[in-house]
């Protein structure tokens, strides 16, 4: 796997494209080699490694588009592909936005995206490393008794972009992860909890000793866990389900929903949405950064985005397309098919989670939720969850089988406290808040 | 596409550090692909899936390895890359038996040799958008996509299997926003199933547009869902996803295998109310969720997961039916070549009770009815689940009293189930646009459910009383 060959098989692309009727196009390709070791008890139970290739094409002709997306990298198998995508594009619709970007990126940064020891690692020492897991789940707690099992995965990769304007341009890139599943059993009630960590460098990975830990607590401390009152009260979202609220933000900040009237901050630029606490960034120039890249999808360079500023929101994520729809500038977030974020990340406080927790008189901390949003339109925030039940300042009792509802609008306005435990685990990652008043609904 | 003589020398190859098993799964898929958004078709899209997985068993472990070069030597190197787990794994070694092709059964067709009419798809997407608009003026938005998948997968096992299948997929899905002033909702439908665009013949855009519509609007003058316990009336047909998260995940054979699920050892065991039967079945004519043969080329069944109230058996597939003694239920699948197969649910649903949907609401004092779910999700060591609901209703005093948006239900799976306390006599399968995602995996499913009520439910609403 080398810089080249990403390079030459989007360029070969793009010649069948043009021999396809195509007046303009874009390439990407990407190859990773992937592994995964699971562990279960003191054995590997899974061990899988494959080196993957994928190309991904919008060929333009006529001020129509069509996308193409193949593993089948023969040239008959590409040039059928290609051809084929090219005749669709017949039946869409002319549209004067559709086009490669204005601008590509051309200033070659280096973001330090590769870890070479991740290349360099030793097959015995990854199936250690799953194995090590496992074990320190199991010594953790003697109600431990089982696991879904304890992984080590990494990638080794190259993402390279080219299209008919001349451009191209290519990086490499590393990412690594462990996580657990321990299962705890405790007068006959079964509990699973999952945590991992991951990184583009081994040396950012949580230590196995501490993801062993927070894992095990995680199923652990839950034990005796009873649904809570029905009633308004704060609560504090930990930092992962934070993440996920994150995620939430970032598909009503989406360009793509807000075109087509499926965002619940539609027509809100330049209003005051969340408190004066309320900063959210996007930024895929963070050095070292999993949600990281020199450009985007369509080879647009990254950039920082302020998308709230103390509560006002400023902007929304855009690639080219909808960029040039919506009356603004891309902001490189294309994926190439959407938009998608680079670090989008909520501003951390100054104060730790367990000041936060003290702040609390009464309230919820909720350390788990089930269930996704399904509408964006209406804005309404609802999650099965589990977590404590915080009384006077500390955490009191476990709680589970309840439900948290509000208003996304509500929820950034009423965030009146922010920890400082932000961790760069992710793309979409969150530091521990607090919403001063939400429904939760238990019995 | 893929000779016999390719695929034998593969398994060898894959066992040659030992195992008890190999199998070699080869597939090439082509998805088409249309988007209509502004009242326009706004992109088209061709996707090709092509390559080759080799898995080899050894004990509770497996090796994997896939490759997307179909060269012999990066087929062989992947089979060596799969036989690596023997090392690490105690191994008795087995060679491949010889293959013998074998017929599948034949629950859809596949044709390959239709070209692609590219106007026909557009045309369903735009009756689908004019439908839509014309129900409602408050309907703003109206996002539609339609894909055409086929999937030609060949299977090889050690066993000395060889079948082949190809699997039509359609979906049309619509979704559609409505604004009013101040508040804003939408609706989605979708529907399809294991055939070609002809279905849309007969399930037309238009009568699923209208319902996208008809949603979106009852959902726009909808009071925000109450907070709290109370009685639930789970709708016929899309309430089979409350089988699917509640029971379902928790009777696969990895789960209980491993002892993780909640429902580990307890075969035999009432586990729910005596009126709750739960099939799954991979046999359906047609169906989204159903298949020929699993990816690892056994034949799909009906199975019967709890019978009265009691449980009776898992979806089992090879490697844990292996360990746990007993043979696969046909339900190892897997999301392409790049995945090792997982025990997945194909069909899942409650045949009739006896109670009728008029009798269910007149027994009702205060409750939810959930027509529809818009997805959901369970944890399956113990069992509590949560879905979203999609069309929901409030209930006081045995009548539909006013629509209610954006509840979540939240409960656990044998609590809910041993408080059925009516299953009505209008079983049917949803709309067949159900996928399921399961440790990074989505495969197409289907759902299905007469009315039944559950006696209490915790209903995650804003509004507390």
């Amino acid at each position: 796997m080398n810089d080249a060959s990403a390079i030459e098989l989007a360029s070969a692309a793009l010649k069948l494209a043009s021999a396809a009727g195509a007046e303009s196009a874009e390439a990407s390709v990407s190859i990773a080699r992937r592994f995964h070791a699971e562990a279960r008890d003191n054995a590997i139970s899974k061990l899988e490694a494959s080196t993957g290739k994928g190309l991904f094409m919008r060929v333009f002709r006529g001020g129509r588009k069509a996308t193409l997306t193949t593993s089948d990298f023969s040239l008959e198998g590409m040039d059928e592909a290609i051809r084929r995508a090219v005749a669709q594009a017949d039946q869409v619709a002319v549209d004067e936005f559709a086009g490669l970007p204005d601008v590509v990126a051309t200033d070659d940064v280096d973001l330090a995206l590769f870890d070479s020891r991740i290349a360099d690692r030793d097959g015995a020492d990854k199936l250690d490393d799953a194995i090590k897991l496992e074990r320190l789940i199991r010594e953790a707690d003697a109600r431990v008794v089982n696991s879904s099992g304890s992984n080590y995965t990494d990638a080794i990769a190259v993402s390279a972009i080219a299209n008919t304007s001349g451009f191209s341009a290519v990086y490499k890139w590393t990412r690594a992860g462990r996580s657990t599943g321990p299962v705890a059993i405790d007068g006959g009630v079964k509990r699973i909890a999952h945590y991992g960590t991951a990184g583009r460098y081994l040396g950012d990975l949580e230590a196995p000793a501490a993801v062993a830990t927070t894992a095990v607590r995680r199923a652990v401390d839950l034990f005796g866990a009873r649904k809570p009152p029905t009633m308004r009260v704060p609560v504090i979202f930990e930092r992962d389900v934070a993440a996920t609220f994150l995620d939430d933000v970032f598909s009503a900040i989406s360009a793509a929903n807000v075109a087509v009237d499926n965002s619940w901050l539609t027509e809100r630029t330049g209003r005051r949405i969340g408190s004066e606490l309320v900063t959210i960034v996007d930024d895929g120039r963070l050095v070292g950064k999993l949600g990281s890249s020199p450009f985007d999808g369509e080879g647009v360079p990254t950039q920082r985005t302020a998308v709230f500023e103390r509560g006002t929101l400023r902007t929304f994520l855009y690639d080219t397309y909808y960029a040039r729809k919506l009356g603004a500038v891309s902001t490189g977030n294309s994926t190439g098919g959407g938009i998608g974020p680079n670090n989008f990340y909520l501003e951390p406080g100054a104060m730790s989670l367990a000041e936060l927790i003290a702040s609390t008189p009464l309230g919820v901390l909720v350390l788990d939720t089930i269930g996704f949003a399904t509408e964006h339109a209406s804005g309404t925030y609802s999650r099965g969850a589990r977590g404590f039940f915080i009384e006077n300042g500390e955490v009191a009792y476990p709680i589970d089988e309840f439900t948290v509802a509000g208003q996304y609008v509500d929820m950034l306005a009423n965030i009146d406290g922010i920890a400082n435990d932000l961790q760069f685990d992710a793309g979409v990652v969150s530091p521990s808040f607090r919403v001063s008043e939400l429904m939760v609904s238990g019995n | 596409m893929f000779d016999e003589s390719l695929l034998s020398r593969l398994l060898d190859r894959a066992l040659q550090r030992g195992g008890e098993y190999a199998d070699v799964f080869c597939e090439r898929r082509r998805t088409v692909s249309y988007r209509l958004q502004d009242g326009r078709i706004h992109d088209a899209s061709y996707g090709v899936t092509l390559g080759v997985g080799v898995r080899v068993v050894v004990g509770e472990s497996a090796g994997f390895a896939s490759s997307d070069d179909l060269s012999t030597d990066a087929l062989m190197e992947a089979a060596d890359s799969a036989s690596l787990i023997a090392r690490t794994a105690p191994s008795g070694k087995v060679g491949a038996a010889q293959l013998r092709l074998e017929n599948v059964p034949k629950l859809y067709d596949c044709d390959l040799l239709t070209a692609i009419d590219g106007a026909r798809y557009a045309a369903l997407l735009e009756r689908a958008d004019v439908a839509a608009r014309r129900y409602d003026p408050r309907i703003v938005a109206v996002n539609a996509q339609v894909v055409d998948e086929i999937q030609e997968v060949w299977i090889a096992t050690s066993e000395g299997r060889i079948v082949r299948d190809c699997r039509p997929l359609v979906t049309l899905g619509i979704q559609t926003v409505a604004t009013d002033k101040s508040e804003r909702s939408s609706g989605y439908v979708g529907d399809g199933g294991r055939t070609s665009i002809a279905y849309f013949d007969r399930q037309t855009p238009e009568m699923l547009a209208e319902d996208a519509a008809r949603i979106a609007t009852v959902n726009l003058s909808a009071a925000p869902a109450p907070a709290g316990e109370m009685e639930m009336i789970v709708g016929a047909g899309g309430g089979g996803v409350l089988l699917h998260e509640a029971v379902g995940h928790g009777l696969e054979s990895d789960f209980n295998r491993r002892g993780t699920s909640l429902y580990s050892g307890r075969v035999g065991e009432g586990v729910a109310s005596e009126l709750v039967t739960i099939y799954d079945d991979g046999n359906l004519h047609e169906e989204r969720g159903s298949i020929n043969v699993d990816d690892e080329g056994v034949p799909g069944q009906h199975k019967v997961l709890v019978e009265n109230g009691v449980l009776r058996g898992y979806m089992q597939d090879t490697l844990n039916a292996r360990l746990m003694g007993t043979h696969s239920t046909g339900s190892g699948r897997r999301q392409s070549f790049r995945y090792a197969p997982q025990p997945r649910m194909c069909n899942t649903y409650m045949p009739n009770g006896d109670s009728t949907v008029e009798e269910i609401l007149a027994s009702t004092k205060r409750g939810i009815y959930a027509k529809s779910f818009a997805g959901g999700q369970v944890e399956i060591a113990k069992g509590d689940f949560v879905f979203m609901v999609g069309e929901g209703y409030l209930v006081e005093n045995g009548k539909i009293t006013a629509p209610v948006r954006n509840a979540t239900i939240v409960g656990n799976g044998p609590d809910a189930m041993r408080k059925v306390v009516a299953v009505g006599n209008d079983s049917r399968l949803a709309r067949g646009h159900y996928t399921c995602g399961k440790g990074g995996q989505s495969v197409p499913v289907g759902v299905g459910m007469p009315t039944v009520k559950i006696s209490s439910i915790t209903v995650g609403g804003t509004q507390h009383e």
